[in-house]
């Protein structure tokens, strides 16, 4: 095994025993916090984007050969689409890919099917690849955008308003949550 | 595999999730939700920012390519990722190993918490079953056709601040909110 393999692997285990502790193994937190009836799921996925913006943001300002960042390429049709297509099956599954497979190693029958029809929905795009790229990836195609290069302002300030914002959502849910649980009595 | 209580209700199952986490001073959501901010820079620094999606098709490649030899080489999106086993693959192997790890430090409590409450309109087996598979099928096509999903678009992207990241999370909770909020919904009627 060469070290980006054991890096990665050392990432997952850690992602997934996060994620198994925070509760996603079970199908519910995701449909229930689609549906907003519970916030743990909108909670632990803000706090954590939170945590990781700043995170890039000091390591690209401060330690910028160390700051290993990917920004995805804005194809609008596809981005779309695609968005839309998952949040349906997020919500008929209660899993995201990741998930899934948190209820995989949790023992959990419903997230090893959600691997397997994973599996098979990644076969069928392989093979759909080429009549999809000309109609969905290719025309409209932004490049790498980010949203201070879009406004022409520095990725630290951004990244920490942006950070506040998110946190001051966390604390605004969990406020909620509380008067809801105080209101049931 | 886990039996499941299906009088126990999402909050009862929430508790113990909370009274077999490691800290007791901590909210669950912000130890853990916090944690996850810790990976995610952990694998920027080291290698890429978490993305969990690719690998699924990296792996049917490697699998279908051993199976059927020259099929990673006649597929063009085969050819645009990769049908190999890199970080990304060894990522969800870790994935599912630490979720295995965190269950068996769980001990017993784990029975009941892992168990997978789901509303009325799939409360038999079959269709329950289904529905995840059909569900995850959906996942994975649409994380693909979009370049990534809830992890590379949104852990990753947004914590990037990339307008696509943004433009996926918003697509992905209109139509996961519409359809979620109809099946539970239809779920409490039923009750």
């Amino acid at each position: 095994m060469e070290t980006t393999h054991i890096l990665g692997l050392i990432t997952g285990i850690l992602f997934g025993f996060a994620l198994h502790r925070a509760g996603f193994s079970r199908c519910t937190l995701v449909m229930r916090g689609l549906a907003f009836k519970d916030f743990t799921m909108l909670k632990v996925m803000l706090t954590a984007i939170a945590v990781g913006m700043v995170g890039a943001a000091l390591l690209a300002t401060f330690f910028p050969d160390h700051a290993h960042l990917k920004v995805k390429p804005l194809y609008v049709w596809g981005i779309l689409a695609g968005g839309l297509i998952f949040g349906v099956g997020m919500a008929v599954a209660g899993y995201c890919p990741g998930t899934a497979l948190v209820g995989l190693g949790g023992g959990v029958r419903d997230g090893i099917l959600a691997v397997l029809g994973g599996l098979t929905g990644s076969f069928v795009f392989i093979l759909a690849y080429p009549a999809l790229e000309p109609v969905f990836i290719e025309p409209l195609n932004f490049g790498k955008v980010t949203l201070h290069e879009l406004f022409g302002v520095g990725y630290l300030p951004v990244a920490l308003v942006v950070a506040a914002m998110l946190i001051g959502i966390v604390l605004w849910l969990n406020r909620l949550e509380a008067k809801a649980q105080q209101a049931r009595g | 595999m886990i039996t499941l209580n299906r009088s126990q209700t999402s909050q009862e199952v929430s508790r113990e999730v909370q009274a077999v986490a490691a800290c007791p001073r901590l909210p669950n959501w912000l130890l853990w939700g916090g944690m996850i901010g810790l990976v995610q820079i952990f694998a920027i620094a080291t290698v890429q920012p978490l993305g969990v999606s690719t690998a699924y098709p990296q792996l049917v490649g490697y699998l279908v390519d051993k199976i059927v030899p020259g099929f990673a080489e006649s597929q063009p999106y085969l050819q645009k990722i990769g049908a190999k086993i890199g970080w990304e693959v060894m990522l969800i192997i870790g994935i599912a190993l630490g979720a295995l790890l965190s269950r068996l430090l769980q001990g017993r409590a784990a029975t009941t918490a892992d168990a997978c409450e789901v509303p009325q309109p799939f409360r038999s087996g079959f269709a329950r079953g289904l529905a995840a598979f059909v569900g995850g099928f959906l996942i994975l096509f649409g994380a693909r056709l979009a370049g990534g999903c809830t992890s590379g678009h949104m852990l990753s992207g947004i914590a990037q601040l990339a307008i696509s990241g943004f433009l996926f999370g918003a697509a992905a909770f209109a139509t996961g909110v519409l359809i979620a909020s109809l099946l539970l919904r239809r779920a409490n009627s039923q009750a």
